[in-house]
């Protein structure tokens, strides 16, 4: 199955045959859960839209056109998925950093080097869960996948200017948050 | 707008390559010649960086498991028109056997509101929501309602010469039990679902736990098979976010003090794999202690292992440290 594009993998789900299932799991499902772990900052939902996603994928598998790159299309599903899950009310407090503190620290590392490290990334997170969710989503997209702001448009369902007007904006306040602009100037520890 | 003001919108264009080569020299040449702008592109470069710095996250095994055995459960297979069809005349064939036997069973039901429920004669006046039944089709109403959802139909003819046929099928209803949250058949379902949740018996684990969290704070609805259920989690699920709430949980239950619950934090203070929930567990009985609860002295000792334990997470033995300095004074 390694050897085949993921259209001629699509095809053969099309056919009613899942064997590729597998496949198709390995090259997408840490992009996934990725995208919507730092998405939702809550690791179970994530793990919940990446069941979800690959289960989806499978049953509308007929929906998907082999025109189309099915990285683009499962980002759409999940992006679908995290949209939703914030939608509901009673979702928007369940945000967590559990992921980050659950990390193994690298052996490599001193406790001090660790800790920094961790601190880094929760500022990080603390400033992408600062954004609104579709300058999060773009960012993400755009940062972490590597996609084209043509592809991010046809995920988000907007046009490239709003992709272009959303990254622009996402990485001024990132900015802000993140580098020697942000208030203070400080990027000291604090103990947990 | 001004020349400043366009190139700093295009600097994201440049960090992601999206500009054509043209446009690339132009912002180059522009940073270059002007301080503001060079001074911005600086602070774009530098945090593009730092959200590299960003660790990836593997998905944890289980989950592909969990997915690959769900394909067979929740999708069925993507059939060629032709089958299609079939399936629907199939469907439509069911339906019409089912009406012709006045079969009914399905909908959104309550139970403990049975005056909005006709109870079928063979139904027993409890309930039982993993009961397999056999109704004779007088019992069921040729009604069909709520268009329910059923699967895996079969046709049986077990006696040619007595005029019966039995059409077998399972359906998906929809249950709600109503009840205080004190009753035992309200905490029993509740202490099912929280203890089978990796089976998923519910969509979302940590769901249920905030639900019981909510109810059973309250001083009234003190019970100890939920503290019970949620120590049995702390010591099964698979995901850390979930044993982590348990823990939080726990902590939050009038009644947590038992010897159960105590040994479950115990155990997941000196074996749990996460940190994170090791350290909630260290919380969990200083927060005992604090409430008057006495801890045995192999309790203490553990804390006191883990306070100075060398190769412990750092956050751990300061909070085991902290913990025991509170218990001590």
């Amino acid at each position: 199955m390694k050897h085949l594009s993921d259209q001629e993998l699509m095809r053969i789900v099309q056919a009613g045959d899942y064997s590729p299932a597998s496949e198709i799991y390995d090259r997408y499902s840490s992009r996934i859960y990725n995208f919507a772990y730092r998405f939702l900052k809550n690791s179970e939902a994530a793990e919940d839209a990446t069941q979800e996603v690959f289960v989806k994928m499978m049953k509308h598998a007929n929906q998907f056109h082999g025109d189309a790159k099915l990285s683009t299309w499962l980002f759409s599903i999940t992006a679908n998925w995290c949209r939703d899950y914030l939608r509901k009310a009673d979702n928007k407090t369940k945000e967590s950093d559990d992921v980050l503190v659950n990390l193994p620290a690298p052996a490599e590392l001193s406790p001090e080097r660790t800790l920094e490290q961790r601190e880094n990334e929760r500022r990080i997170q603390k400033a992408l869960g600062a954004l609104t969710p579709e300058q999060r989503e773009a960012i993400l997209l755009s940062r972490y996948q590597g996609l084209s702001y043509a592809e991010i448009a046809q995920i988000s369902g907007c046009s490239e200017g709003a992709v272009k007007t959303r990254v622009f904006r996402a990485m001024e306040t990132l900015k802000k948050a993140l580098t020697s602009e942000a208030s203070g100037g400080q990027r000291c520890l604090t103990a947990i | 707008m001004s020349d400043c003001d366009l190139i700093t919108e295009s600097m994201p264009l440049l960090l992601t390559e999206s500009l054509d080569a043209e446009q690339r020299e132009r912002t180059h040449q522009h940073i270059e010649n002007c301080a503001t702008c060079g001074d911005a592109w600086s602070g774009y470069r530098e945090t593009w960086s730092l959200l590299a710095t960003l660790p990836e996250v593997e998905p944890r095994p289980e989950l592909k498991k969990g997915f690959l055995a769900s394909i067979g459960e929740n999708v069925k297979p993507f059939a060629p028109a032709k089958d299609r069809r079939y399936m629907k005349w199939l469907a439509q064939a069911a339906a019409v056997v089912i009406i012709a036997g006045g079969s009914y069973f399905a909908g959104h039901r309550t139970v403990g509101a049975p005056q909005n429920y006709q109870t079928p004669a063979t139904i027993n006046s409890q309930y039982s929501i993993a009961e397999s039944r056999v109704l004779p089709a007088a019992a069921v109403s040729p009604t069909i309602e709520g268009r329910p959802n059923i699967e895996n139909v079969s046709f049986v003819d077990t006696n040619p010469d007595d005029q019966t046929i039995d059409l077998s099928f399972d359906v998906t209803s929809h249950v709600t039990v109503t009840g205080r949250p004190t009753d035992k058949s309200m905490v029993r379902l509740l202490r099912y679902v929280l203890e089978n949740e990796n089976n998923k018996v519910s969509p979302s684990r940590s769901r249920t736990i905030d639900w019981v969290r909510a109810m059973y704070s309250k001083p009234g609805n003190a019970e100890p098979e939920i503290s019970e259920a949620l120590a049995n989690v702390l010591r099964n699920d698979s995901h850390e976010g979930v044993r982590i709430k348990a823990v939080e949980t726990m902590n939050r239950l009038p009644v947590n003090a038992s010897a159960d619950t105590r040994e479950a934090l115990i155990q997941a203070l000196k074996s749990d794999p996460n940190p994170a929930v090791r350290i909630k567990a260290v919380e969990a009985l200083a927060n005992l202690a604090r409430s008057g609860a006495t801890l045995d002295a192999a309790t203490l000792d553990t804390l006191r292992q883990k306070a100075v334990q060398d190769n412990e997470n750092v956050y751990v033995r300061v909070k085991a440290a902290e913990a025991l300095s509170s218990i001590h004074q």
